[in-house]
This record gives C-alpha cells, structure tokens and sequence, in this order.
C-alpha cells in the first residue's frame, strides 16, 4: 500500500471501497495491528494504537476467527474477557444475531452464515462506538444480508462510527456516508460519497407530443445534451438540475403534458467502475 | 479483576472445555509411572543377581530414583510436545491468534501467556515425575535409607529444564510451521537428526561440540542410570565437572528460544 491518508469521522458510516486485492483487508489488517506495515502511522479516537483503543473497537475482519471446539456462548466469553466487556452482554448479542437458541452448539457445526453472525455478535459485545466490518455479508443468504444491512443503518442510527470494508457496492451504497476507493494499494479517492463519486444525475421525460416536447426541452438554459431513449428523452444538465416540478411546469406552460417523468442517478457501481477505469487508463 | 489473572483466565477457558487437552494430561500422567514400571519391572526380573543384589544396582531406591525417573520420563518427553504443538497451531489454524489481538490484546501479551502455559505444563509434568519418584522410592525402600539431600533433588531440577528446552523447540517448530501434522513431523526428524550428528561426531570424528547441541546439552544434565560404575566407571567425576557448563548452555538456549519466539510474533504479519 502507498499514499493511502484519510480521515474517519465521527458517527460516519465510512466504505473502503475496491475491486479484490485492492488492499481493503490489508489497511485493516495494518490499523488491527495484526500486520505490520513498513512505514507510516495510524490513529484511533486521536490516540497512538494500543490494546486499549482496539478493546473499544468491535472488529470483523475477513473470516470468523472461533475456537471451534468451543460453544458461541464459550468463545463470546473469551472474546468478552479480551475486550474487557461484562459477560452478561452475551446474550443480548446472541440474541440481536439470532443465535441464542444455538448458544451452547459447538462453533464447528455452525454454517457459514451462522459463523458470519457470531462474529458480528463478537464485535457487539459492550456496545463500542466504532465497528470494524470486512465484508459483513460473506456466507449470507439475502435475507441475512437484508438483516446484517438494517443492523448497519440501525447502528449507525444510533450513532456509532462504522468502517465498511466491501466490493459489493450495492451493499455500501445504500448504507455509507463516506468512501476511500482503493486501487492495487492506492488510495484514489476520499471523502462523503457525493463528492467522491460523482453520481451524475439526470431526467427521463415522455411525452405523446415527443418533437413538441424536443422543442421546448432544447429551450431550457443550461441544458448539456438530450438523448432520444425509445419513447423518452434523457437530459442532461451542465450544473445544477432543475426539480422534476419544476420541469413538468415548465412543459404544462409550454403547452406540452408528460406521461413520463423521473429523476435517474447514476449507480455507485457505475460512478465506481468509471473512476476505477479512468485512473487505470 | 487484574489484567494478568484476566489473561490467565482466557487460556484457561480455552483449554477448559479442550478434550484433546485433557487426554493427553492423562496420557502424561499415566505414562509416566506406567514406562517407569516397565523398566523397574525389566531391571528387577531380567537381569542376574550378584551377591544377592541386582548387577544394575537399585535404581528405583532412593537416593537412585531421582535421577532414574527423570531418565526415563525425559525418553517420553515427546508427548507434553504434541501436546504443546497442538495447543499453539490451533491458534493458527483457528486463526485465533489473530483475533485475540484483533480483540485488544497485544502480541506480547498473546506470547507471554502461551509460555507461561508452556511452563505451567512443564510444573505439571516434572510434579508426576516427583510423585512417580515417590512411589517406587518408598516401594522399594529398605530398612537403612540414605539420607536424601540436594545431590539426590537437583535431578528434578535437571528434569525441568531439559523438558523446558524440548518445549521450546517445539513451540519455535510449531510457530514456524503452523501446521500441526508437518509440526510434529519435524520436531521428530529434528530430535532424531540431532541424535544422528551427535552419534556421528562423538564417536565417528571425535568431535566434542556436538555435545552442546540444543537437545544433546539438556539430556547430558541427566546421565543414564543403570549400572554406572560397570557401564561408564569414571565418567561420574567428568560429568559433575561439566554440570554447570551443561546448565548453563542449557539455559543459555532456553534465553534464546524465548527471545526468538517472541522477536518472531511481534515483528511479522499475524
């Protein structure tokens, strides 16, 4: 990794975002202490690392790491006196991941996606204000992925700081806030999502009247280009966008009535993909 | 709670509910007494008597059994071994190793306990060696007994470091290969390899290093028992001179193993 700099901050639900072996799992492995990196430094909560900070931090990273001769309700218990967390939180994290009923199941016997939330209800032992998550949804069904998501909006709902490492974009599209998009080990960007990715929007407007509406739509100020899209017309903006209400009033005036009329955004995959393509070229 | 007793109390947990572990306890505890008796049994039936007394001596009377026993166990010093390479490449198999730093313990902490657990188990084993020394000492005794003294004791001190020396190894084995099966393996070969060289440059090239090696030094501290004045006569005199070189060697290699295993774990990647 190199010239990879950035800024979590407080309460942010914050993605590392890049293609496998962009070097996501090594920046983790690197501030979790568990690689060393030839150079360079790290802060957590604005302090050098120490085993104090990382007790506060709950950490998924790559696989489920279990005992797996050991119970959940046995290996929570160990990862409990670690983190210096009470043990009777225990059940309220088997329970919030589902896994009560199976507390006393060897780790060994568990599925994948069973394993997966264990360690998820590890990293929410004594309710810590940031959380570590490297590909939460590994080994999951969609409905666990639905689940480990609204936990994700939930948790950052209350408040704590999440760092999201994954290359399922949907996925950290609908939950972050923040994004550093990495590439073969360089950060290529950072910051809140808008501005680091641009996700251009547009319009798609029909209308029976399609050369009335040509017209008109090529009359509107600031206008970049106007594609035809079978029965629709796609507009782009140079700047800012006008409002869908605005756009529709303007056509009523003009004496042209939509039948079509939606806002289109760009998706995080594709600003992604277009970004990651135009620093590799 | 302190921090210490916390970190004890997570190894604890870990080997508390470890089937394999407490199976091969029981294999330390039983086969120790149990190959004991086999060669106490061999020593008493197979060999001719002189004067009414065996050829070997008595080597499971007091004073005789505290350096007989630790001989013996020393030959089984292999099974605390696969004990000790199973505990440490579980954690990197488990990729526990990992977690527990994840978790927020330091990589030093992670180390210092599992060689605390090394020497507990160590306590452990030299204190079955002890009672085992017990039990064939007063089962043998006789009217007139000799009185004891640290001459006689120091064997169990012998016994602990040559049995802390093999742990060591096999701890830096298991940490460097992290595969118990091929971890167990190559701790063999070594001890059989060794054993090789110093077979060959003793008595083949007369070479007197080959003594020093790391498990040839820990198992000279402890001589073989039997019938010494008419296997070796005048090798006793030769060997208490060279006890405190032994030791020192012995524990100079000890020093090491502890400063390369924990070098090793802090500086590379987990």
């Amino acid at each position: 990794m190199q010239d990879v700099s950035f800024d979590v901050p407080e309460g942010a639900v914050f993605g590392i975002l890049g293609p496998n072996g962009s070097g996501k799992t090594t920046l983790l492995g690197i501030v979790m202490d568990v690689l060393i990196a030839n150079s360079g430094a790290y802060a957590w909560f604005g302090n050098p690392p120490s085993e104090n900070q990382r007790r506060k931090i709950g950490t998924l990273l790559e696989t489920p790491n279990f005992y797996h001769y050991l119970s959940a309700q046995h290996n929570l218990e160990i990862a409990a006196l670690i983190k210096h967390k009470p043990p009777d939180d225990i059940e309220r994290v088997l329970k919030l991941v589902r896994l009560y009923e199976r507390r006393d199941s060897k780790f060994q016997t568990y599925s994948l996606g069973m394993k997966q939330r264990l360690a998820i209800a590890a990293c929410l032992l004594g309710n810590p204000s940031v959380l570590v998550f490297d590909e939460p949804t590994n080994g999951l069904d969609p409905s666990g992925i639905a689940e480990i998501r609204q936990l994700i909006i939930d948790l950052a709902a209350a408040g704590k700081t999440i760092i999201l490492a994954s290359h399922l974009l949907a996925e950290v599209e609908k939950v972050c806030t923040h994004v550093a998009i990495l590439q073969q080990g360089v950060l290529i960007k950072s910051g809140d999502v808008l501005s680091a990715l641009s996700q251009e929007v547009w319009l798609e407007l029909g209308s029976a009247d399609m050369a009335g509406l040509k017209e008109i739509l090529e009359r509107l100020p600031g206008i970049k280009k106007i594609v035809r899209q079978g029965n629709h017309f796609q507009i782009y903006f140079i700047d800012t966008m006008p409002d869908a209400e605005w756009i529709n009033r303007y056509c009523f005036e003009n004496n042209v009535v939509l039948n079509f009329l939606q806002v289109m955004k760009k998706s995080l995959e594709s600003a992604f993909i277009e970004l990651t393509h135009n620093m590799s070229n | 709670m302190s921090d210490s007793l916390n970190t004890l109390r997570v190894e604890w947990l870990k080997l508390k509910y470890y089937r394999t572990f407490w199976i091969l306890l029981i294999v330390i505890a039983v086969c120790i007494p149990a190959f004991n008796y086999v060669i106490y049994d061999v020593t008493d039936n197979s060999f001719p008597k002189m004067n009414g007394q065996n050829i070997l001596g008595n080597p499971f009377s007091f004073p005789n059994v505290w350096i007989t026993v630790p001989y013996n166990a020393g030959i089984l010093i292999f099974i605390p071994a696969i004990l000790i390479i199973t505990l440490f490449t579980n954690e990197y198999s488990y990729r526990t190793h990992r977690q527990n730093v994840i978790d927020g313990w330091s990589r030093w902490r992670f180390i210092r306990i599992k060689i605390i657990e090394v020497f507990l188990l160590n306590l452990f084993v030299t204190g079955i060696v002890i009672l085992t020394c017990l039990f064939f000492g007063f089962i043998t005794r006789t009217a007139v007994q000799p009185k004891p003294g640290w001459i006689q004791y120091r064997f169990i001190l012998f016994f602990f470091v040559e049995m802390l020396d093999y742990s060591l190894i096999a701890v830096l084995i298991a940490m460097l290969i992290k595969r118990a099966g091929l971890a167990m393996g190559i701790f063999f070969l070594y001890m059989i390899v060794e054993q090789f060289v110093v077979s060959l440059g003793r008595n083949k090239y007369k070479q007197g290093w080959v003594d020093y090696l790391p498990e040839e030094v820990s198992d000279r501290l402890i001589p073989q028992p039997f019938a010494r004045r008419i296997l070796a006569p005048g090798n006793t005199a030769i060997w208490e001179k060279h006890i405190p070189l032994y030791l020192s060697i012995a524990l100079l290699y000890i020093i090491l193993y502890i400063l390369i295993i924990s070098w090793r774990f802090r500086k590379s990647d987990l």
